[in-house]
């Protein structure tokens, strides 16, 4: 078990490596100066060339990468071109808002494919089921941005007395009670995506637990219908359960992208969708090591997790 | 406990198929009739659209819906209407060329990592976790800003974010098969690597990616919406479903909802009909499933 | 029931109870005071929106306009502008300037602390002016650049000496280039003072608190020098919140529902809305700023034939882009860079004033090169811009040209029109300076950093040029407009179309507001009624 997950560890170090490579030389692609647009309205000519030692970008691309590199081993990713701030501080000030909303999503998103999974796979292929399974496709279909949107007009405008805010955000140290109104929309929006995916986990990992033998001979010793689906089929079904909550939590930056945009909530979402027009390099390579690092632990996590509930489960030399 | 879906081999009834799917699994015949409507809609919509989709008409702007605007007006008086039939031609064409895009891409790394094994595999697979490892999205606005904020870039982008997917399913289905009787059999008789993968694993491997490349059409008109939304779509003045939500956004609170239903809906339309074609098809062709129920 | 669904249903509960819950804690508007001319009344507080979170609190590195909403707060500068325009002492009596314009003397003040508790002085002003125009990466280096040295004459008198004389190089003072911070703060907050100016400045309101995208806290400064014209010490208020709210809808819900008592950015779709709202007061008068089109003049470009460029504006209908476009109806309609509240501004010339279609097509005829087709580059992802970009297209249209619009990362745009590579035009906004040498001289003078459009006119040079070294304001504004008449007209820079507004929205409650056409708040003079 030791051994499999230094082997882990070190397999995220290649990767960690490609992707920060990867980023940093798909932002420098794109065409646009962003020296010219962090330089200032004037346009100065001896600004600009001094803004832009300043920045480090006089240097060639493998440089600048090894720079980039070399600090960030060291824990500095460097500051913002914006906002001279460090990027660290950026993302440390940003997460917590990130990782409210998106456990609050996933809070909102199993217990909803807990009840309905659990209520849909009893009675499978009833009307119900089919009903629960079209509903589901549709909730993972709808546009997460058309869906903030009509969720906005809905409790921000037309229901009279305001009901939530259009969006913003407040710090629940401040006031929790206008932090936890400020976040429902936002959190509805986000949960409504991953609901589908986590209703049809729960509901075809029941299905799957139905199949096995302990459950005909839990039923053969004629146990009542609703004590085999909690007492075995339930314990068995969460498993994977689990893991898709794992991997949910890795990738919650991810899913909060085009919510916080929206809702104008000031997350790490939000701030690369900003930083990535704008060029602000630094920042973008942060956002995207952080986030890059968080769902490759999660995986991790998840997958040793996995292995501790269930049992038949061993970590010889497979490949992960 | 249902019991296993069985298609019995050669129907003499030419209305067979038909009545096979009207029984067995109506959700396949829904999910193509879906597509059906939409195909028409994108293909005929010059016919069709009450409206020019781009003609401003300054007179008419932000009119709420009627018998002679049918979803209203947007901002410069155009038919919203006529913009979302129009829209689906973006929304489809991105769907099919990302998807292919993805797929070739992903599939030709999963069928080479798979039967080579070795180097190969360990280094096509950490380019693939790599990927994987990227939040999508960003990577897609990535890609596409970094190519410039075209249609088709952001096509290529979406292709690339689906390429993990792909190329892990395949991998996974190629090892799987790799060490079957007649695989080993083509091997021996000296039958040519590229002609074994091409002829004879893929066939065997090609009902889980069928199914795949479905419900990623689905994401790819998603997060075609979703680029457009966040301005990375298609140039304006053409009539683009996420692009013309992105519009309607600043007018929310004067609560004309109209600009923004007609294009919501649409998305939700066609995001919908290919999940629910995917569903449909995993009952139908995946054994596993089958198995299960 | 059994124990798993009965947890999962208890979530349920639970979350649903969490849902009403959040709905009981709505705000209840601020109770409103009839208006009057009652006396100002001391304390209080007034929270103020601004339309995005500031980038920079230090005057040298900012290059956002938003940054300035604080900085007119907690920062004094030299001279200040009144809201019309005139220049005015403030931390500094107005300069004595030397026969051959070239020597400004500043006299200063002798009772301005900085809120750290050090002095204001001539060195403290020399400090921050060198500081301003030496250290690499300003960005005030290119307003500064007129200077050649600065010098101490006595604890309250500075001399500043211009390499050659500069006719604008006082109104350069009055904003980030001439705000004076203690040396003290700003030496000890080293790479962070960006982020945490706090205590630099001199004042009227002291930051105290910074949350980023969330809120800016100033208290009154009690030692503040300034008072106002019937006497009474200022600042009134007690507290000064600044709150970035990006979304236009929450800004004007935060308003309406009295969690914020004033902002500048409505949107034009929402002013018969605010106008017609009892509990509060709309302002509006004419910005310094101006928006306009610019072509690419480069040699081998399209538009380095002028008369196309004479074309698209006359088949512009300028009325029309400001009452349906973005701005609907916010603003005044413009042909160039001149506001109506510069001193050389000219309420008389309109030379486009009506869409001159069949002149349009006359003048491409004339050309003779067959129809006229261009391409504009706006950036992507911006609704309100791209809707105007849209509106202008149908508009040259019924004059049988052809825009394309060409949607581009704002940074790629920047890039293209500073290098002179853009195929057609761009359009490109300027927030405008107070003299109007700030919106005329770089955009206009053969190879300045802002000429994005390559525009090279010999007689115009020479009038700019001596716009510079003339003092006198009516000679200054014969030139200007001498000039204008070329760059607008006669051979074409740019087009101009409109200048923005410049908007106050208060709650009832709120007096001594002022609107300036700079659009930034200052609170010194505010007061609450009670």
């Amino acid at each position: 078990m030791t051994t499999y997950i230094i082997r882990r560890l070190l397999l995220m170090i290649p990767v960690a490596l490609l992707v920060t490579v990867g980023i940093f030389v798909i932002i420098r692609i794109a065409p646009g100066d962003p020296v010219l647009t962090y330089a200032g309205e004037d346009k100065d000519p001896v600004t600009i060339a001094a803004v832009r030692a300043e920045l480090g970008l006089d240097q060639p691309l493998p440089i600048q990468y090894a720079a980039w590199m070399g600090r960030a081993l060291q824990g500095d990713l460097g500051r913002s071109f914006q906002t001279k701030q460090r990027v660290l501080e950026a993302i440390g000030e940003r997460l917590p808002v990130t990782l409210e909303l998106g456990l609050a999503a996933i809070f909102i998103s199993v217990s909803v494919a807990l009840v309905v999974g659990i209520l849909s796979a009893v009675k499978r292929n009833s009307a119900r089921d089919l009903l629960t399974t079209s509903a589901t496709l549709a909730g993972v279909s709808f546009p997460n941005f058309y869906l903030g949107l009509l969720l906005i007009l809905l409790f921000a405008y037309i229901v009279p007395g305001h009901i939530f805010p259009p969006g913003g955000f407040v710090s629940p140290t401040k006031d929790l009670g206008e932090n936890l109104r400020y976040m429902v929309l936002p959190a509805v929006t986000v949960a409504t995506a991953s609901l589908a995916v986590n209703l049809r986990q729960v509901r075809s990992s029941l299905l799957d637990v139905f199949g096995q033998d302990y459950m005909r001979t839990a039923r053969a010793k004629g146990l009542r219908e609703r004590a085999v689906i909690t007492r075995h089929a339930l314990k068995n079904a969460l498993i994977p359960v689990v893991t898709i909550i794992g991997i949910q939590i890795g990738a919650i930056i991810e899913g909060a992208i085009i919510t916080e945009t929206i809702f104008f909530i000031p997350g790490i979402g939000r701030l690369a969708v900003q930083a990535i027009p704008s060029q602000d390099y630094p920042i973008v390579q942060g956002v995207v090591l952080v986030s890059a690092l968080s769902f490759m632990v999660s995986t991790l996590a998840v997958d040793i997790l996995y292995a501790f509930i269930d049992p038949r489960i061993s970590f010889g030399g497979a490949e992960a | 406990m249902a019991l296993p879906v069985i298609v019995p081999a050669g129907g003499t009834d030419r209305w067979y198929v038909f009545r096979y799917f009207i029984r067995k699994n109506p959700r396949m015949l829904v999910g193509l009739v879906l597509l059906g409507i939409l195909l028409f809609v994108a293909v005929f919509a010059p016919l069709i659209a009450p409206y020019d989709p781009i003609k401003v008409n300054i007179s008419d702007t932000l009119e709420p819906p009627s018998l002679t605007h049918l979803l209203g007006t947007d901002d410069l008086g155009r038919d919203v209407f006529s913009r979302v039939l129009w829209g689906s031609r973006i929304s489809l064409s991105v769907g099919v060329i990302s998807v292919s895009i993805g797929f070739l891409l992903g599939v030709s790394i999963g069928l080479l990592a798979g039967y080579l094994g070795g180097t190969f595999d360990l280094l096509a697979m950490r380019v693939i976790d790599a990927l994987l490892a990227f939040p999508a999205l960003v990577l897609a606005i990535a890609i596409t800003a970094a190519l410039g904020p075209q249609i088709q870039n952001a096509m290529i982008a979406i292709g690339i974010v689906a390429v993990p997917g792909y190329a892990r399913l395949t991998r996974g289905q190629v090892l799987s098969v790799r060490s079957r009787e007649f695989i080993t059999a083509a091997r021996t008789v000296g039958v040519p690597p590229l002609r074994i993968v091409l002829r004879h694993i893929f066939p065997n491997i090609a009902n889980p990616l069928i199914v795949q490349a479905t419900l990623a059409t689905a994401f790819a008109i998603l997060a075609e919406a979703a680029l457009s939304f966040l301005g990375l779509g298609p140039q304006p003045p053409f009539p683009s479903w996420g692009q013309d939500i992105n519009y309607s956004q600043r007018y929310l609170a004067n609560m004309k909802w109209w600009m923004s239903a007609g294009p919501g809906i649409a998305i939700f339309l066609a995001v919908f009909t290919f999940n629910f074609l995917g569903d449909a098809l995993r009952d139908a062709l995946d054994p596993r499933l089958r198995r299960s129920g | 029931m059994s124990r798993s669904v009965s947890r999962a249903l208890a979530l349920l509960v639970a979350l649903t109870v969490l849902l009403a819950a959040c709905t009981g804690t709505t705000s209840a508007p601020t109770s409103q005071a009839p208006g009057g001319g009652a006396k100002a009344a001391y304390g209080g507080s007034v929270t103020f929106a601004m339309n995005s979170d500031i980038s920079n609190m230090d005057p040298m590195l900012s290059g956002l306009f938003v940054d300035r909403h604080l900085m007119y707060a907690m920062y004094d500068s030299l001279v200040r502008v009144t809201p019309k325009g005139e220049i005015i002492p403030w931390l500094s009596a107005l300069p004595t300037i030397s026969a051959d314009g070239k020597s400004y003397t500043f006299k200063l003040r002798t009772d301005v602390k900085y809120h750290d508790g050090t002095a204001f002085d001539a060195d403290s002003v020399k400090w921050n002016l060198d500081r301003y125009r030496t250290t690499t990466g300003s960005l005030r280096l290119g307003e500064l650049a007129p200077i050649d040295t600065v010098t101490v004459v006595d604890p309250s008198t500075v001399r500043v000496d211009l390499k050659a004389p500069f006719a604008p190089f006082v109104s350069v003072l009055v904003d980030r280039s001439g705000m004076m911070l203690s040396r003290k703060t700003v030496e000890a907050g080293g790479a962070d003072f960006t982020r945490k100016a706090f205590k630099a400045g001199s004042g009227p309101f002291i930051l105290t608190e910074a949350v980023k995208d969330d809120h800016y806290t100033f208290v009154k400064n009690p030692d503040w020098w300034g008072k106002a014209a019937n006497g009474d010490k200022l600042p009134y208020l007690d507290t000064v919140i600044i709150k970035p709210i990006t979304d236009s809808d929450v800004r004007l819900t935060n308003v309406k529902t009295g969690q914020v008592q004033a902002t500048n950015a409505v949107t034009g779709k929402d002013v018969p809305t605010v106008k017609a709202d009892p509990n509060l007061v709309y302002q509006e008068i004419a910005g310094i700023g101006y928006n306009s089109l610019v072509p690419n003049r480069a040699p081998g470009f399209l538009f380095s034939e002028p008369r196309y460029i004479k074309a698209v504006s006359l088949a512009m209908d300028r009325a029309e882009l400001l009452a349906k476009g973005p701005a609907q109806g916010v603003g005044v309609v413009g042909y160039g860079p001149l506001a109506p509240s510069h001193f050389a501004y000219d309420a008389s010339f309109k030379p486009f004033e009506k869409a001159d279609i069949a002149g349009a097509k006359k003048l491409v005829a004339d050309v003779g090169k067959g129809p006229l087709k261009f391409e504009l580059l706006v950036s992507s992802g911006d609704a309100a811009t791209l809707q105007g970009a849209q509106l202008l297209q149908s508009q040259l249209a019924k004059a049988d040209i052809t825009m394309d619009i060409k949607t581009l990362l704002f940074n790629e745009i920047v890039t293209l029109q500073q290098q002179h590579k853009h195929p057609g035009m761009t359009y490109i906004n300027w927030s405008g300076r107070i003299d109007p040498d700030g919106n005329v001289y770089d955009f206009n003078f053969t190879g300045r950093p802002n000429n994005d459009s390559a525009y090279s006119n010999k007689e115009v040079d020479a009038l700019l040029d001596q716009t510079r070294t003339t003092s006198d304001a009516a000679k200054r504004k014969e030139l200007f407009l001498k000039a204008q008449q070329i760059f607008v007209v006669d051979d074409p820079s740019r087009i101009f179309y409109s200048f923005p507004a410049a908007q106050l929205l208060t709650a009832k409650a709120i007096q001594g507001f002022q609107d300036f056409p700079d659009q930034l708040p200052r609170f010194e003079t505010v007061w609450v009624q009670k």
